[in-house]
């Protein structure tokens, strides 16, 4: 024993880029905080703190990344803490895109004004349908653990795609999805639906989680290491079997699809985005599906771009399915939520277009275009999850279809908002969801995908038919006289719907500055 | 000093052969025989998880795989992970596993009922191909694949466990430090779902409040005497009775009305002393 220790020597402690991931360090740490003020601060203390914490930690790393970035760095990017993390061009799009939409989430989540109290129960413990869960419902409290519950998500997103190994890639997925199970199950109306979304949702997770790190340790025992680069390298000349890679890859992507929610992999998005609260949907909605096509594209681009001849096709075929589900089975929705949850299944689709649109030189138009779908949707579904939690009845949001018939008789400028960012979602010029499809299926084509892109275009008009149909329900019909009424909204639903039209008008006509910001740079190998 | 144990695990540890004595892809015969017993152990174990009914003994199905693993793990030169996997696994987490279960109530068991018809036929089908491809494409390419052994990360540099040290600290630091987050969120969420707080509801007297309560409003301090036990009723509805032979007010409960005094003369009549008095041929029966 004595010999051995002997022969240990000091080790070296890897190199920190403290400025790289500062803007992660904030978020990480301010989220043990707002735990500490959690266990530490009265009850009826709680919101207004955390609220202060959370907006401000989002500022200052907002203010923290603005500073890397326009300060003198390497233009490739740098990869810090050993290789771990990768802080390169599309990273710190990737965060502040996070960040922002983060800023729009954890305004809806901490509205009281909408429903009195706020979306989240009071105390999760009890049970529903209890005298006890009867008594609390009249109580204005909220369980306050959704904001550092939120920031661990935030974290883990942000760490999820700038990762640059696979094993950092798993803990960060983790980190980003255990704080999301919990909080799908807090709503405070319909408690039982939301806590079935939450099991749900964990039990499909744990087991994409399971697939993934299959995929790694296949991986590992192709490569001899977890980092992408390495995978690459071991994939560019190799006489070792491919049966590995391929196994590995297989399983990988399954877990990455799961989380993006794309095509046959999607079973859970419907129901969990049902029954969640909705500032956790719009969160979820918006946040998860930037970091999982980052960490898709990053998986894609830096570690399987030599190889994608022989994954293009599953890839292709995965993208296919999604748009058909998500468009086709969006038809058939009675619900608002499932129906932007189908939605989310084909938009899905079309970024998966983006994430594989790799040329055989080695250049990957398809990245920029993809950051700037991801922004681009981000935006536009949150300020939709904030229209949907304003329209009400006694029972909480009147999600029902037909309760939606002439909506716009009773509030014209919540139908007219409603009315363009569906028409976002279904990419009509002037919305910046016509340029994020236009840049995507532009890139595709010069990919070689241009069957891909046919089929695509197809999708999207049978999913406009969709959109459509909501928006002359609400201004054709005549309503129906027990409908529900729409509430008006306090300042923070406000700014947040708010912020996310305003965006999406503003990407529809002034794309330029963002398509630029996506572009600076490519991902660093 | 140090405990035994302790020694006696430093000891295994540190018990490394030189790199030349190993031979690195060859199967020994003892590997060979252990693993042929624990590998089906194992997967019998798995099987038995999936396939028992109680809960518990899923859980406990569980350990025999765990602790066939783990000893796989020591046979393969991974003695660190072998003990972890026992320790922590076997030891830690799956007994707090059955403690939870024993908490929650062990007769619930699974729902047998199909809700999607032929579900689970397809579901078995889809797993069984699925197991088939992976153990096809798996055992395919590792055929291949030059095996190399640990024995130059178990011997040089500090050995299995520094080595893993030295990693831990340097390559996966950050995946390390994450996994804190994990475990706040964990503990976090544990609290959100089981934690009840006593918002709303007056705190909880202390005794020496509820003791100076009780004088204040000059009530009785002392108990309150129980029920009477006779030779004929032992029912809370009986009352006590005093020494002068009348019923003790106090001993009866307000609810229950008391036992209606004439099943009970005789006694009155015993504590009285007007009763008939013992006989001292009483004893020896009939006969006498």
């Amino acid at each position: 024993m004595n010999l051995l220790v002997a022969q240990a020597q000091q080790i070296e402690a890897p190199q920190i880029d403290y400025g790289a991931i500062a803007p992660l360090l904030v978020v990480l740490g301010a989220a043990c905080m707002s735990v500490l003020l959690e266990a530490l601060l009265p009850k009826h203390q709680r919101w207004a703190v955390q609220l202060v914490l959370t907006l401000g930690t989002l500022v200052g790393a907002t203010g923290a990344l603005i500073f890397y970035a326009t300060s003198e760095r390497p233009a490739q990017g740098v990869a810090t803490l050993a290789g771990a993390i990768a802080v390169d061009s599309p990273s710190l799009f990737l965060w502040a895109t996070l960040l922002v939409l983060a800023f729009g989430s954890v305004l809806l989540i901490a509205d009281r004004s909408v429903e009195p109290g706020g979306a989240f129960v009071a105390q999760a413990a009890i049970r529903p349908g209890t005298i006890q869960d009867r008594a609390q419902a009249t109580k204005t409290g909220m369980q306050t653990e959704v904001f550092p519950l939120t920031l661990f998500a935030l974290g883990g997103m942000m760490t999820f795609v700038a990762s640059n190994d696979l094993l950092t890639m798993f803990v960060a997925l983790e980190v980003l999805s255990l704080p999301l199970y919990l909080m799908c199950g807090l709503a405070r109306r319909r408690r039982l639906l939301s806590q079935e979304a939450a099991v749900k949702y964990f039990l499909l997770g744990a087991f994409a989680s399971a697939f993934f790190l299959y995929g790694v340790a296949l991986l590992y025992g192709y490569a001899g290491s977890v980092k992408l680069s390495a995978i690459a390298t071991a994939a560019a000349g190799t006489d070792r079997s491919d049966t590995l890679l391929f196994a590995g890859f297989g399983l990988l992507v399954v877990g990455l699809l799961f989380k993006a929610a794309v095509g046959p992999f999607h079973s859970w998005t419907p129901d969990v985005y049902q029954g969640a609260p909705t500032p956790v949907t719009a969160f979820m909605a918006a946040c998860t599906k930037v970091a999982a096509f980052g960490g898709i594209l990053r998986v894609l681009t830096v570690a399987f771009e030599n190889t994608q001849w022989e994954w293009r096709g599953v890839l292709y075929g995965v993208a296919v399915v999604s748009m058909v589900i998500g468009a086709v089975l969006g038809l058939t929705q009675t619900d608002v939520k499932r129906m932007i949850a189908y939605s989310s299944v084909a938009h899905a689709g079309f970024l998966l277009i983006g994430s594989i649109a790799l040329t055989p030189e080695g250049t990957a138009p398809g990245v920029s275009a993809t950051l700037f779908y991801l922004l681009a949707y981000g935006f536009t579904t949150i300020a939709a999850f904030g229209i949907v939690s304003l329209v009400r009845n006694s029972d909480g949001e009147a999600t029902h279809l037909s309760q939606w018939a002439g909506l716009a008789k009773r509030s014209p400028i919540v139908a007219g908002v409603f009315t363009f960012l569906l028409l976002a979602l279904a990419g009509i010029p002037l919305t910046s969801g016509f340029i994020g499809k236009f840049v995507v299926f532009s890139a595709a084509i010069e990919a070689g995908l241009a069957p891909l892109v046919v089929i695509a275009l197809v999708a999207s008009a049978v999913a406009a038919f969709f959109y459509l149909r909501v928006i002359v329900l609400m201004y054709f019909s005549e309503p129906a006289p027990d409908g529900p009424t729409v509430t008006v909204p306090g300042a923070f639903t406000t700014i947040a719907i708010t912020l996310g039209a305003v965006v999406t008008l503003v990407l529809g006509l002034w794309p330029t500055f963002v398509l630029d910001w996506a572009g600076t740079g490519t991902f660093l190998s | 000093m140090s405990l035994p144990a302790v020694d006696v695990l430093s000891q295994f540890l540190a018990q490394q052969p030189e790199p030349v004595q190993r031979v690195v892809d060859t199967v020994t015969t003892g590997e060979a025989i252990a693993f042929w017993v624990l590998g089906p152990l194992a997967l019998a174990g798995a099987l038995g998880m999936l396939f028992a009914r109680n809960a518990v003994h899923s859980a406990l199905w569980l350990v025999v795989t765990m602790l066939s693993l783990g000893v796989l793990y020591m046979i393969q030169q991974a003695p660190f992970l072998g003990f972890v996997q026992i320790i922590v696994y076997t030891g830690a987490i799956m007994m707090l596993f059955l403690f939870v279960l024993m908490m929650v109530g062990r007769d619930s068991s699974d729902s047998v009922v199909e809700v999607i018809r032929g579900q689970r036929l397809a579901a078995a089908l889809l797993g069984i191909g699925f197991a088939v491809l992976m153990v096809g494409s798996v055992g395919r390419a590792l055929t291949s694949v030059q095996s190399k052994g640990l024995a130059e990360a178990n011997t040089t540099n500090g050995g299995n466990v520094g080595n893993i040290g030295t990693k831990l600290f340097t390559d996966y630091l950050f995946a390390f430090e994450l996994t804190s987050a994990l475990l706040i969120t964990a503990a976090l969420g544990a609290m959100i779902l089981a934690f009840v707080g006593r918002d709303g509801k007056p705190a909880r007297k202390t005794q020496k409040e509820l003791v100076e309560e009780r004088f204040q409003e000059g009530k009785r301090v002392g108990s309150i005497p129980g029920p009477g036990v006779f030779a004929t009723a032992n029912s809370v509805a009986t009352p006590a009775l005093l020494p002068d032979g009348s019923v003790s007010e106090e001993s009866l409960f307000e609810v229950i009305e008391a036992t209606d005094s004439s099943t009970l003369s005789d006694d009155l009549a015993e504590v009285a002393g007007t009763g008939h008095q013992p006989d001292s041929h009483a004893l020896k029966g009939s006969e006498s």
